[in-house]
């Protein structure tokens, strides 16, 4: 088991893109080597240990990597990208693509996570304890796909655009979406817990629970009977037909 | 005054019928002279393959490939060819490089020049949108390049071929090559794109055009007599009637028999047909569907009018863009993929989609195998331009690639293993064993080109020719193109050195230096009486239906900074 600490020195007014902060990274790496690797800091790239006090604790492979960031990152991007192992633990709010293109692993977040957070995932597991931007689990502009496999639970709310063209995998929204969730699905699973407006348009496959109220249903749904999951019974809708989708979308 | 000598050079120059000879280039001020003195810079190629620097004909690389990146802004981080796709940073002599279908206008630049061609071709202009086309021409650095002006479904032509005043339609069209400072005639789907206006297309050679009361096969005809009246360079370049769809072979060989009494100008064809690749469909529905390529190759091999070009499919993403607004259309519809459509006022229509071929695909297999198949029938390679339609077919990075399907039989057979079942029994390519050579190769991508567009100092290594020359790092006495076409692939994605106008600008397969390509155009000209006579049904078109004036319409010298006018009197 390798764990390694990070505290953000001071926080930082320009933007920190630490793509390479990730366990795949770490792994393996005394705090010399660890401090020395590149982020980028606005236009130029600076050493880890420039921005953050490293603390390393035992040694290992990227299975038994755990990563442990203090100070408030809010203004730092893309950590845990594209990650195939291992596990992440962020005590503070987070900035845009957090796990983006991850593969593997765990991401804890406690606190916020602003935007893209899970963008491009093909697997592992990502929980927000707080709550999440726009584009959830979404994908690149012009790709095909955004999420195609693992999780990601944010315990409370998310803003627009939720699982954006989403081909695979599942995400468990413990509190209310806003507007558009689950536009452009193409496979996967959706869970909203509270309230969300206009959701599943242009869905092509996937499903999509909404247990809470939707505001302003689309028109472009058919009604297919109910469906009961865990216990519960839902109003079954499939659609986009506007698209030719054959999507579930199930609502209490 | 610079003078260079490469020698130990192994020259493939078919128009000066040198077949792979070991030989020594002198160039003086740009120029291939008789001899250079002992003062000049030497380059030792060392017994490589040495070709005219490439010309590509027909591509999409200013223009419309604009709406393609603004679709795909995830484009610019594929990286399906090594090398010369994906993102590049900035270095001390190329700037930044993003983009494999839709690269940006320096990568366009940088990315031919590698491959060893230094020329090419916008293959569609609109008169109303040239300006813009000429800012990109200009940001794309190395190459020199032209561009054709679409005219196949422009009301004012249109007009004067309904009321029969050829000599109104020769003042017009002469006109808006010089408003657009184009090269030549592009006819795209002649009427098809006013048919379009209406949501309607055209359906064959004597469909009329909405309102027009002209058929697709008179305006062929008529802007084929008046290319030849202007004496233009280049023959019309035509993109057939009902492309994309099963069974219009007839449709493009029924085109093709339009000319087959014009008398031309110039030593040069009658017409020159595009990607025909995508016009050589037989069948009557996607069901049974099959290559229409040995009836099209026949009917080419009979013929000695015309030239055309592949339109090759190269398996992968690509992003289809063309003035045929309603193939666009059906194809966003079939592929339920994005769509971009244009109205270009008067002038003609335009379309953007986005398409994948997979080899898994029967559909898409079979197209891949019917441009091989045009290319390997047609039994006289200098009737033979090699395209991809660039990047309707695919990327012109692939063309390393593709060449190797061209030269290697068993290179298409490995790839025709891949192929789904139902595919290989509506292709002929399998049972086709030419391989060509690297002669034949040079015709087809350079030597060829230099008579289609009349382009004497392009696409050869003769004396008075321009010194561009591609240098490859594969010896051809020592390779055997049909076995090793690793080898060959990789010596034609980067050339060892990329010589343009005299100077050296690849080389060992990076950028060495980044000049300005110069932009060709002709100034056809016509009596004075002719073109005012024209003016006043022009003023007319601008007064009541064009958003722009005919002051704000015009390119102007400024946008130009490089020309090369080339011009012409009419007949």
């Amino acid at each position: 088991m390798q764990t390694v600490t990070l505290s953000l020195k001071e926080k930082n007014a320009v933007p920190i893109e630490a793509d390479s902060v990730n366990t795949d990274n770490f792994a393996s790496k005394p705090k010399d080597e660890i401090g020395a690797i590149l982020v980028w800091y606005g236009n130029a790239q600076v050493a880890v240990d420039d921005l953050f006090d490293v603390v390393v604790d035992g040694f290992g492979s990227v299975d038994e990597m755990k990563i442990i960031i203090n100070g408030d990152v809010s203004r730092v991007k893309r950590i845990g990208q594209g990650m195939s192992a291992g596990e992440i633990e962020i005590n503070s709010n987070v900035d845009m693509h957090c796990g983006s293109n991850m593969t593997g692993g765990k991401i804890t977040i406690n606190g916020d996570a602003d935007s893209w957070v899970g963008c491009e995932m093909k697997g592992g597991e990502i929980v927000v304890n707080g709550n999440g931007g726009y584009y959830v689990g979404g994908g690149y502009r012009g790709e095909a796909c955004g999420m195609k496999g693992g999780k990601i639970t944010v315990t409370g709310n998310v803003r627009d655009y939720l699982g954006e063209h989403m081909c695979g995998g599942e995400i468990v929204v413990k509190g209310n979406a806003g507007l558009l969730p689950g536009i452009s699905n193409n496979g996967g699973s959706i869970i909203i817990e509270g309230n969300t407006t206009m959701p599943a348009s242009e869905m092509m496959k996937g499903t999509i629970i909404i247990k809470g109220t939707v505001l302003d249903f689309l028109p472009s749904f058919t009604e297919d009977g109910t469906e009961d999951v865990d216990g519960v019974t839902y109003r079954k809708f499939a659609g986009d037909i506007n698209a030719g989708g054959k999507g579930v979308l199930l609502i209490k | 005054m610079s003078e260079l000598l490469i020698k130990n050079a192994v020259v493939c120059d078919p128009i000066n019928n040198i077949n792979c000879v070991k030989m020594d280039i002198s160039i003086k001020d740009g120029k291939i002279v008789e001899s250079v003195s002992s003062g000049a810079k030497v380059i030792d190629a060392g017994g490589k393959l040495t070709m005219a620097g490439g010309v590509d004909g027909h591509t999409h690389c200013a223009g419309k490939i604009n709406v393609g990146r603004f679709m795909s802004p995830h484009d610019m981080r594929m990286t399906n060819v090594p090398g010369l796709s994906g993102k590049e940073a900035p270095t001390a002599t190329t700037r930044a490089q993003v983009g494999y279908n839709t690269p940006n206008a320096f990568a366009i630049g940088y990315r031919y020049a590698k491959l060893g061609y230094t020329t090419i071709g916008e293959a569609a202009i609109p008169i109303i949108g040239a300006r813009h086309t000429h800012e990109e021409f200009e940001a794309i650095p190395i190459l020199d390049k032209f561009g054709l002006t679409l005219f196949g479904s422009n009301w004012q032509v249109m007009e004067y071929i309904r009321d029969d005043e050829p000599e109104k339609l020769a003042a017009y069209v002469a006109w808006g090559l010089k408003a657009s400072r184009g090269y030549g005639i592009k006819i795209v789907n002649p009427g098809g794109g006013e048919a379009w206006g209406w949501g309607k297309n055209v359906s064959g050679l004597d469909d009329p055009v909405p309102n027009f009361d002209v058929t697709p096969a008179q305006i062929i005809t008529a802007l084929a007599e008046t290319n030849e009246k202007l004496n233009l360079p280049h023959s019309i370049h035509l993109h057939c009637n009902n492309l994309g769809k099963p069974g219009n072979y007839e449709t493009t060989i029924a085109s093709m028999k339009l000319l087959e009494n014009l008398k031309t100008s110039r030593d040069r064809q009658a017409m020159h047909v595009t990607h025909v690749q995508f016009n050589a469909y037989a069948g009557t529905s996607w069901r049974d569907f099959e290559s229409g390529a040995p009836q099209v190759a026949n009917y080419v091999n009979s013929a000695d009018h015309l030239t055309f070009d592949l339109g090759q499919v190269i398996f992968g993403p690509a992003m289809t863009m063309t003035a045929d607004g309603p193939v666009e259309y059906a194809n966003s519809r079939m592929l339920h993929a994005k769509w971009s459509n244009m109205d270009v006022e008067l002038e003609d229509a335009s379309g953007v989609v986005p398409i994948t071929y997979s080899p898994k695909m029967f559909v898409n297999a079979v197209q891949w195998a019917i441009g091989l198949e045009l290319a390997l029938l047609v039994d006289d390679p200098w009737k033979v331009m090699f395209t991809t339609d660039s990047p309707n077919g695919g990327s012109f990075v692939n063309y390393p690639e593709a060449y190797t399907y061209l030269m290697s039989a068993k290179r298409r057979t490995e790839v025709i293993e891949g192929l789904p079942e139902m595919a290989l029994g509506r292709m002929n390519l399998p049972g086709i064993d030419r391989e060509l050579d690297l002669y034949e190769l040079a015709i087809m991508t350079r030597a060829m080109q230099s008579k289609i567009y009349s382009m004497d100092t392009k696409g050869h290594l003769g004396v008075g020719a321009d010194a561009d020359i591609a240098i490859y790092d594969l010896k051809p006495d020592s390779i055997d193109t049909t076995v090793e076409y690793a080898a060959v692939k990789k010596a034609f994605s980067s050339t060892a050195y990329t010589i343009k106008g005299g100077e050296v600008v690849v080389k060992d397969g990076e950028i060495a230096m980044t000049p300005e390509g110069r932009t060709y155009w002709v100034n056809a000209k016509v009596p004075q009486a002719n073109t005012d006579a024209m003016q006043v049904d022009l003023a007319q078109k601008f007064k009541r239906y064009y958003t722009v004036n005919q002051a704000n319409y015009m390119v102007e010298d400024a946008y130009l900074p490089h020309p090369v006018e080339i011009t012409t009197e009419a007949l």
